[in-house]
């Protein structure tokens, strides 16, 4: 049987009258202080029920007959810091796609419509540390709207065409996410403040989003979703014992969640960055600074709370009476504490100011910050804190959903139920010492990181004064190309395609006719800062031997591949290629541009959908079918030549997975070969270095001794 | 609300839902009883709902104006004076009343003088500068960043210079002093014309208007010495207020918080003398800084603010909808105090005001104090607009190319609020594109794959006076706004053909009903729709008739308000079609 754990009708919360005179000096009352203000009416707690049930579930609820509505919501465990950091998005996707995709009994079309014709609204998503799932509809549809509601949050089938809608929706929004000046400064503003990589500030990309599976959403589904991640809040026009009841029934023999919770990502105090997005079709500039705050249990929460009030919380702060009507610098400004239930939170200031005051602004926050920590708050300024702190307390009780769901949150990350009482009293009796004392332990003006995004060669100062200034790219990375299914036409149009491309190159006859080739170029990269060249001497005879030497600044190397045999020459010694990389080396041959030329037979090109390449427009030939890998040749639609070639890679400084391009920027005409000349080596998208092929050889003569070991 | 329209309620509902038809004539019926009104002498129009369970209240003022009252020239007033009613009153918001109001005389006599050197002196000194330009053209070109900085160095200076006939360039000082030389930099005769057109021209000019500018600054500064800043909100603030805030349409402005139930008497006295008693400081301040800022973040930094505020002047030609309610940046520029003072008399009077309050309060209270703080404000005949939007006739379509994202808004003009046909629209709209069952939804969206939203309303910018049905679309990637429009014309067309199902009507009723019920949920929910539909139809009891409306709605009223409608010559359509970055 379930634990039944009644706080029956808890009658009378114990809370704070607000009492406060509204003033104790009274020297000359100001007329609105001679109205009288009578003791607020008692704050009655609505009475509510708080039920566990034995799978693990939790469930507070409160009636409320008012109106024939029920509504509930349901808080999950679950969010986007659980999601792999290749797959960014699949937590978000999972949560709508729950919804949109529906079950098997219930598809997600099937669903729209009956919801729609009742008037009832059931919704799931995942965020970012919380899941969670909404039902409202009228009294006589509670039990229908329970049933879907549990089949959704227990058999989803996720769909593909509704996968696809969901990717589809990521990517516009990606597309769309350098639109508004304050969302850009918000999500690289977080990448500063944690670090790229964290959790709570990665984001999604075209590629995290096409990585995500229908298999990824089932496995993310299982792992996290069961009766022991869940807390219900059920509010409306029931009998509570009915509605347990009928929880119960519904989602009876629901297996707990798969995977254990991990424990939150850790938060570093990192030190201050200076960050600006230049965008100069801006007018004016959004800044954001901020740094690690503190848990709402450390002992210094009322006071920055307090502190936070007088800075820019507010309607009458320093910053907005400061920095927006006495130095009349920007429209919007304000600061958050920097507190959290669950992670600490983030100090932040933040300011929306034309282009040519975005420093002085910047300074002025500053400057009014630092204020906070040098000097004591004025008495007058603690008091209206204060009153207006304990004034408003009776909004934390005004709604039953609003009271039943920070129960749930006190519960979920520990903190006592009285909680708030205890915080109004900190409030209460705090002096101006201790919000000074807290205000020096939390906040660390020097340590904010700034963000700022506008019309950089518009301001008044280029930020140096801040810190060293990082400028930060916002280019989206572009998407893979999607391959879809090859089709005969598609197959035949590749083909065609590639073979006007090798016409372009010298023909078909010319490169049948290769006996021998040697090769040389020399490419300049940028590497941690050193500007490094290498050179690559090849000299290969066909059909299956090949001796490359590499120059760089530390040596030389080579590697040779004679039939089935390859081995690597470096001052270390010589060293036998075997498994893969014999066979990497053997693809290679056959997979450059000359081998592809000289048996494109054997590759499978498929035509794709044109598109335009740094503006040049281009025929994409998927080339593949030899070796594991495939390339995908950009040709330039006006001359049939190879104006990019794409392809996957591994990043030489990192070895991880990249996506390489190789663009041609100039052509050479050598013995009736029409081959790059100059070309332009990236990496996802960043530019690695430019190569320059110096010298290209047709059947020159090749020195068999440099395939003897 | 008249026992006959009472009785059709309960009978519609009756016939088509019994279950949800006892249910609610249970409910919203007796609370419809609960709600109480007075009026005060001077038209403040009173609505008050008591609810004693938690010891707040919630409040709406509607004012009934918005920007749609505004003509030409005083664009974007509404929404100033709204800000305008945070400043304070005779008694909040300022330290010395008497010498405040000369300081603000004196900044007023500033902004004039200022505002003439505006109009008549950048005019003056564009001309010249064109000038100026065609001389500095005829600069060789291997001259030009030589130039250039002696350019620099003459603005630096920023005093008085000359340049003498050898090409040397010189401070003067007062007559009779030598004149310094600064830097030699050798200058050719087209130069030294250059420089002493310039000089003799156009800096006199640039130096009166800095001048005026200054003068100007300097009174705006001389009048804020008398401000307590933001006394007004910060009174609401400290005395527990929550959600202070206040919002502007082409229709009406509204203001609202919520306040602890034991301040009643504190809110009628802050809200009854602000409308009563409002001392327009830092008017100019308030215009050139956050109104400015609020422009450009709405309309300037943002490309579909920008396409939607020409969009509104292209549908609009003639009633008050023509322009956004954010305003002309050159009539924010030039709207002066006595502008706003005049047409906060025009407007801000008991006629065109209704106050719901909701929460814990006794009505007792409200009118003891309502009589007391309300009874200064002027009496006045409700604010309307004569101008009649006439029939469009032709079709209209732009194209703002941009390098943004690809958008597609679409608008047909409807008659208003007040219309027989109203709620024909709202089903039209509703299922054309509400919700994820609705047609372009399911067209755009689910089929075809081609827009990541779809949607319709009814009611743009305002339902006030004769309106517009919205539709937009927001392409996925790699699709544009033309590859959405011949779907929404097809799926358009359609209800014109063949009207809608009688399944799709259904539904539309049944979530009328439960939006409705939603709808009267919390206290400020209620007092936002007591205030809007006292503001818009004259009586708050139509907020109960709403369903019945709805209810009578039948299919062939939606083929013909459709067919009258969605025919080419009524549509003005607005494409973003994205330009590719020049870099």
């Amino acid at each position: 049987m379930r634990k039944l754990n009644r706080i029956q009708a808890v009658g009378l919360l114990v809370l704070l009258l607000v009492t406060f005179a509204l003033s104790t000096t009274a020297l000359a009352k100001k007329p609105w202080e001679k109205i009288k203000v009578p003791e607020l009416n008692e704050i009655k707690m609505p009475s509510y029920e708080r039920v566990e049930l034995d799978n693990g579930m939790i469930i507070y609820l409160a009636e409320d007959h008012e109106f024939p509505v029920v509504d509930l919501s349901a808080t999950i465990d679950v969010g986007s810091i659980y999601e792999p950091a290749d797959k960014v998005g699949l937590a978000a996707m999972t949560g709508e796609v729950m919804r949109s995709g529906g079950t098997e009994k219930n598809g997600g079309d099937a669903l729209d419509e009956l919801l729609e014709s009742r008037g009832m609204r059931l919704e799931t998503f995942i965020g970012q540390t919380d899941g969670g799932a909404f039902l409202s509809c009228m009294k006589e549809d509670t039990r229908m709207g329970m049933e879907l509601l549990a089949d959704i949050l227990r058999n989803p089938v996720f769909p593909e065409d509704k996968i696809k809608l969901a990717k589809e929706q990521q990517k516009a929004a990606i597309s769309r996410r350098n639109d508004d000046p304050m969302t850009i400064a918000q999500r690289e503003g977080m990448k500063a403040v944690f670090g790229p990589e964290h959790p709570m500030a990665r984001h999604t990309e075209y590629a995290t989003i096409a990585a995500v599976t229908q298999q990824d959403m089932l496995d993310f589904h299982k792992q996290w979703f069961g009766p022991d991640r869940m807390y219900l809040v059920v509010i409306g026009d029931f009998d509570s014992k009915e509605m347990v009841q009928l929880i119960e029934e519904t989602f009876a023999g629901w297996a707990p969640a798969a995977a254990e919770l991990p424990a939150d990502p850790e938060i570093l105090d990192l030190p201050r960055t200076v960050n600006i997005v230049d965008k100069d079709d801006l007018t004016q500039s959004t800044v954001l600074m901020g740094h690690k705050g503190i848990r709402a249990d450390s002992p210094y929460y009322a006071g920055v709370l307090v502190a936070n009030r007088i800075l820019g919380g507010g309607f009458s702060t320093r910053l907005f009476n400061e920095i927006r009507s006495r130095q009349g610098l920007a429209y919007s400004v304000g600061s958050a504490p920097g507190t959290g239930f669950r992670f600490p939170g983030l100090f932040m200031a933040f300011t929306m100011t034309k282009s040519g005051s975005t420093e002085k602004a910047t300074d002025a926050i500053l400057v009014e910050i630092q204020k906070m920590l040098d000097e004591d708050v004025t008495d007058e300024e603690l008091e209206r804190a204060k009153d207006g702190i304990l004034n408003s307390e009776v909004f934390n009780f005004d709604s039953k959903r609003e009271i039943l769901n920070r129960m749930v949150m006190f519960e979920r990350y520990g903190y006592p139920v009285d909680f708030l009482n205890k915080y109004q009293e900190s409030v209460k009796n705090m002096t101006k010492a201790q919000v000074r004392e807290a205000v020096n332990a939390v906040w660390k003006p020097e340590q904010m990181t700034i963000f700022a995004v506008g019309n950089y060669g518009e301001w008044d100062g280029d930020f140096s004064k801040f810190g060293p200034v990082t400028m930060v790219d916002i280019t989206i990375p572009e998407p893979a190309l999607e391959i879809p299914d090859a089709t005969p036409a598609s197959l035949e149009a590749g083909k065609n395609l590639m073979v006007a491309c090798r016409e372009a190159a010298g023909g078909a006859k010319k490169f049948a006719g290769l006996k021998t080739l040697f090769e040389k170029s020399e490419l300049a990269a940028t590497i941690q800062g050193m500007d490094l060249t290498f050179t690559t001497e090849k000299s290969v005879v066909y059909p299956d031997k090949v001796h490359t030497l590499v120059k760089t600044p530390f040596g030389n190397q080579s590697m040779v591949l004679v039939g089935d045999k390859g081995w690597a020459v470096s001052p270390m010694g010589n060293k036998d290629l075997e498994g893969e990389a014999l066979s990497a080396a053997q693809d290679e041959l056959k997979t450059d541009t000359v081998g592809v030329f000289r048996n494109l037979d054997d590759f499978q090109c498929q035509a794709l959908e044109p598109t335009k390449v740094d503006g040049v427009l281009c025929n994409p030939v998927h080339v593949s079918g030899v070796g594991d890998d495939y390339q995908i040749f950009f040709l330039d639609a006006a001359t049939n030549n190879v104006h990019m070639i794409q392809s996957p890679g591994q990043s030489p400084m990192t070895g991880a997975p990249v996506t390489q391009k190789v663009f041609v920027d100039e052509y050479q005409d050598v013995d009736g070969f029409h081959m790059p000349k100059v070309i332009r080596l990236l990496y996802d998208d960043e530019l690695f270095g430019t190569g320059t092929i110096v010298e290209f050889k047709a059947n020159p003569k090749v020195d068999q001794a440099l395939f003897q070991k | 609300m008249p026992a006959t329209k009472r009785l059709l309620l309960i009978c519609v509902l009756a016939v088509t839902s019994l279950a949800a038809a006892g249910a609610l004539a249970g409910t919203y019926l007796d609370l419809e009883d609960q709600i109480q009104e007075f009026t005060l002498d001077n038209g403040v129009h009173f609505i008050v709902l008591e609810k004693h369970d938690v010891p707040v209240f919630s409040f709406r003022t509607y004012v009934n104006v918005g920007s749609a009252n505004e003509i030409r020239g005083i664009t974007g007033l509404a929404h100033i004076l709204e800000h305008m009613a945070f400043k304070g009153t005779s008694e909040i918001g300022g330290s010395d009343l008497k010498n405040e109001l000369k300081a603000m005389a004196a900044e007023d006599l500033a902004f004039e003088d200022f505002k003439k050197a505006r109009l008549e002196l950048i005019p003056r000194i564009e001309k010249l500068q064109s000038k100026y330009d065609r001389l500095v053209g005829g600069i060789p070109a291997d001259r030009r960043d030589s130039y250039g900085e002696v350019e620099a160095k003459i603005h630096d200076l920023g005093s008085d210079i000359a340049v003498d006939p050898s090409g040397k360039l010189t401070i003067t000082h007062a007559p009779g002093m030598e004149n310094e030389e600064v830097e030699n930099f050798d200058l050719s005769g087209e130069e030294i014309a250059a420089v002493d057109f310039y000089v003799d021209e156009i800096r006199p000019l640039e130096q009166e208007f800095a001048e005026k500018e200054q003068e100007f600054e300097d009174a705006k500064d001389a009048a804020r010495e008398f401000v307590v800043t933001n006394e007004f909100g910060q009174i609401i603030e400290e005395n527990g207020g929550h959600g202070l805030n206040a919002s502007t349409s082409s229709d009406v402005t509204r203001y609202h918080y919520d306040f602890p139930s034991n301040r009643l008497e504190l809110w009628a006295y802050l809200e009854g003398s602000r409308m009563a008693d409002p001392v327009l400081r830092e008017f100019y301040t308030e215009k050139d800084g956050p109104v400015t800022e609020e422009r450009r973040m709405r309309t300037d930094n943002n490309p579909i603010g920008r396409l939607i505020e020409i969009f509104q002047n292209q549908m609009f030609m003639a009633n008050g909808y023509h322009h956004s309610t954010i305003g002309y940046m050159s009539d924010i520029n030039n709207i002066s105090r006595a502008d706003c003072a005049e047409f906060f008399k025009n407007h801000y009077h008991g006629g065109n005001m209704t106050v719901a309050v909701v929460g814990d309060v006794k009505l007792n209270d409200v009118k003891k104090y309502a009589q007391k703080y309300f009874s200064a404000i002027p009496a006045g005949k409700p604010s309307v607009v004569e101008t009649f939007e006439p029939e469009q006739l032709v079709e209209k379509r732009m194209v703002m190319k941009d390098p943004s994202q690809p958008l597609y808004i679409a608008g047909y003009h409807i008659k208003n609020v007040n219309h027989p046909d109203w709620p024909v629209y709202q089903v039209i709209s509703d299922v054309l594109g509400q919700g994820r069952t609705s047609r372009l939804h399911k067209r755009l969206v689910k089929e075809d794959k081609l827009a990541v939203t779809a949607a319709c309303f009814s009611g743009y910018p305002g339902i006030k006076y004769q309106s517009g049905m919205l539709v937009f679309a927001v392409p996925v990637k790699g699709k544009t706004g033309y590859d959405l429009e011949g779907v929404v014309n097809e799926e358009i067309q359609k209800i014109v053909d063949e009207g809608i199902t009688a399944a799709e009507l259904e539904a539309v009723k049944q979530r009328t009903r439960a939006d409705f019920i939603r709808g009267l949920r919390g206290n400020g929910g209620m007092a936002e729709q007591l205030a809007f539909y006292q503001t818009y139809t004259k009586d708050w009891r139509n907020l109960f008739g709403e369903v019945e409306e709805i209810e009578a709605v039948t299919l062939d009223d939606v083929k013909r308000v459709a067919a009258e409608i969605f025919v080419p010559g009524n549509r003005t359509t607005a494409i973003i079609e994205t330009e590719e970055d020049a870099s």
